[in-house]
C-alpha cells in the first residue's frame, strides 16, 4: 500500500486513465497523485493531450492521391464519357462487315420500296404515314405506272401500224416475221417496229388514204390514252 | 454500404470499381497515418501510394482470420513506414548534423517548414513536431492509439508485439510527449 511511489504511478498512468486499473489501485494512484505535485502535474498534462488527440480531426487526403494510386494500380483511366459515348463503345462487337453489309441492304431495300410507293423521304410528312395514306399513295402510284406502260405499248402500236401502212401491200419480208394484231390490209412487216425514225423506203402509193387512215389512228390512241390515265387518277374507282 | 470483405472479394474477380471503392474508402486512414509518422506531406504521399501498391499485389494473400480488413492495411502501412524509417535513417542522420552546425543561411529548412505544417492547426502542428521527437517505436504506438483510434488488441496486431508492450510504449509515448509538448510551451487543457 505504502510503496506506490512516482515511477510506479508513471508506468500504471495510461491504465489509470483508460479506467482498466483495479479499485485499490485506483485509489492508490488518486492519493499519490494528490499528494505529489510533479505526479499530479503529470497526470494532468497527459490527461489533456490524450483528449485534445482524440478530439483532432483527421488531415483531408490531397485531392491528387486517390487518381494517382488509382491510375499506378489500375493503370490510366479514361475521361467519364457521356451516355452516348458509353453506348457506342459496346457497338464495335455489332459494327462489323457482315452487320454492316445487313445494315446497308436493308437500307437500300427501304429505300426503293419508298421511290416506287411515290413517297419522298425528303417531303414525307407525319400524315403520309398513314396506313390510309401510304395504301392510297402506292394504288394512285400502280395505276400510274400502268397507264404509263398503257401508253406505251399504245405508242408502239401507233408507230407499227404507221409504218406497217407506209409500206407497199405486197413487199414480204420472210427474213422477219413477228406475229401482229390482224390489221385489215395490212402486211407482215419487214422492219423493226422500234425504229420510229424510220423513213419508208418505198414511197406509198396511196397518201391521200393513209394520211385518212392515221388521223384516224391518232384520234383512237389519244383517246385511249387520256381513258387510261383519267381511270389511273382516280383510284377509288379503277375499272 | 458495402463491407470491405465483399469489396477485396470483388477486386480478387477483377472488379476494378471494387478497388476504387476500396481505396477511396481508406486512402484518408492511410495518408493520415504516414503524415503523421514521417511529418511530411510528400512523403506522406508517396508512401500512400506505395501502400496501395503493395496492398494491390498482395491482396490474395489476405485472410478474413487475420484480423479486419482495415488493420490488416494498418499493418503494411506500419511495416512500409518501418521499412521507410530505417532505408532514409541514414539521411537524417546527415541532416541532424548539418542542423547542429552553425549556419549562414538556413534556406533549405525555411522552404520547407511552410509545406511541413500547411495542412495543420496550430495545435495539430506543434503536436507533429512533438510526435517527430519521439522514437519511432513510442511515435507510431501512439499515432495507432491516439490518432487512429486502434484499440490494444489491434495494435498488438499490427505491431506484432505482446500486449504489455504495447501498452508499455503508449504510455511511455504519451508521457514523453507531454513532457516534449511542455518543453515548446504548449500547455494541455483539459
Amino acid at each position: 500500500m505504502t510503496d506506490w511511489n512516482c515511477a510506479r504511478s508513471e508506468e500504471r498512468l495510461s491504465d489509470y486513465l483508460e479506467g482498466i486499473l483495479s479499485l485499490a489501485e485506483a485509489a492508490e494512484f488518486s492519493t499519490h497523485a494528490g499528494s505529489c505535485d510533479a505526479c499530479g502535474k503529470l497526470v494532468k498534462q497527459v490527461r489533456g493531450l490524450v483528449h485534445q488527440m482524440s478530439a483532432l480531426d483527421a488531415l483531408e487526403t490531397p485531392p491528387q492521391l486517390i487518381p494517382k494510386i488509382i491510375e499506378s494500380t489500375l493503370g490510366p483511366r479514361r475521361k467519364q464519357s457521356g451516355g452516348w459515348q458509353r453506348w457506342f463503345a459496346r457497338v464495335p462487337q455489332f459494327w462489323q462487315p457482315q452487320f454492316a453489309m445487313g445494315a446497308i441492304t436493308v437500307a437500300a431495300t427501304i429505300l426503293i420500296v419508298l421511290y416506287t410507293t411515290g413517297i419522298s423521304p425528303a417531303k414525307l410528312k407525319k400524315a403520309d404515314l398513314s396506313p390510309a395514306n401510304v395504301f392510297r399513295t402506292a394504288n394512285r402510284q400502280v395505276h400510274l405506272t400502268y397507264a404509263r406502260s398503257a401508253k406505251f405499248v399504245n405508242d408502239l402500236r401507233v408507230v407499227y401500224e404507221i409504218q406497217t401502212r407506209l409500206q407497199p401491200d405486197a413487199e414480204p419480208s420472210p427474213a422477219i416475221t413477228p406475229a401482229p394484231a390482224p390489221q385489215p390490209n395490212s402486211q407482215p412487216p419487214s422492219v423493226n417496229p422500234q425504229e420510229k425514225s424510220q423513213t419508208s423506203p418505198h414511197p406509198s402509193h396511196s397518201q391521200s388514204r393513209n394520211g385518212a387512215m392515221l388521223a384516224s389512228l391518232l384520234h383512237r390512241n389519244w383517246a385511249e390514252n387520256v381513258g387510261v390515265i383519267v381511270i389511273g387518277d382516280i383510284p377509288r374507282s379503277p375499272r | 454500404m458495402e463491407p470491405d470483405a465483399q469489396l477485396v472479394q470483388g477486386c480478387l474477380r477483377g472488379e476494378g470499381p471494387a478497388w476504387e471503392e476500396l481505396v477511396r474508402r481508406h486512402t484518408r486512414r492511410v495518408f493520415n497515418l504516414c503524415y503523421r509518422f514521417t511529418g511530411n506531406s510528400t512523403e506522406a504521399e508517396d508512401l500512400s501510394q506505395e501502400v496501395f501498391l503493395r496492398i494491390y499485389r498482395t491482396l490474395a494473400s489476405y485472410r478474413p482470420a487475420f484480423g479486419a480488413f482495415p488493420t490488416w492495411l494498418t499493418s503494411v502501412t506500419r511495416n512500409l513506414l518501418v521499412d521507410h524509417y530505417r532505408r532514409t535513417r541514414r539521411d537524417r542522420l546527415t541532416d541532424s548534423i548539418e542542423d547542429a552546425m552553425p549556419k549562414l543561411e538556413n534556406k533549405q529548412s525555411a522552404a520547407r517548414t511552410p509545406d511541413k505544417l500547411a495542412l495543420l492547426s496550430e495545435l495539430s502542428a506543434q503536436l507533429q513536431q512533438g510526435l517527430s521527437r519521439l522514437s519511432p517505436e513510442l511515435r507510431e504506438a501512439v499515432i495507432l492509439r491516439d490518432l487512429q483510434g486502434l484499440d490494444y488488441s489491434e495494435i498488438q496486431t499490427v505491431l506484432e508485439v505482446p500486449e504489455g508492450t504495447v501498452k508499455s510504449r503508449i504510455n511511455r509515448g504519451r508521457i514523453e510527449l507531454a513532457r516534449i509538448l511542455e518543453e515548446m510551451g504548449l500547455r494541455p487543457q483539459n
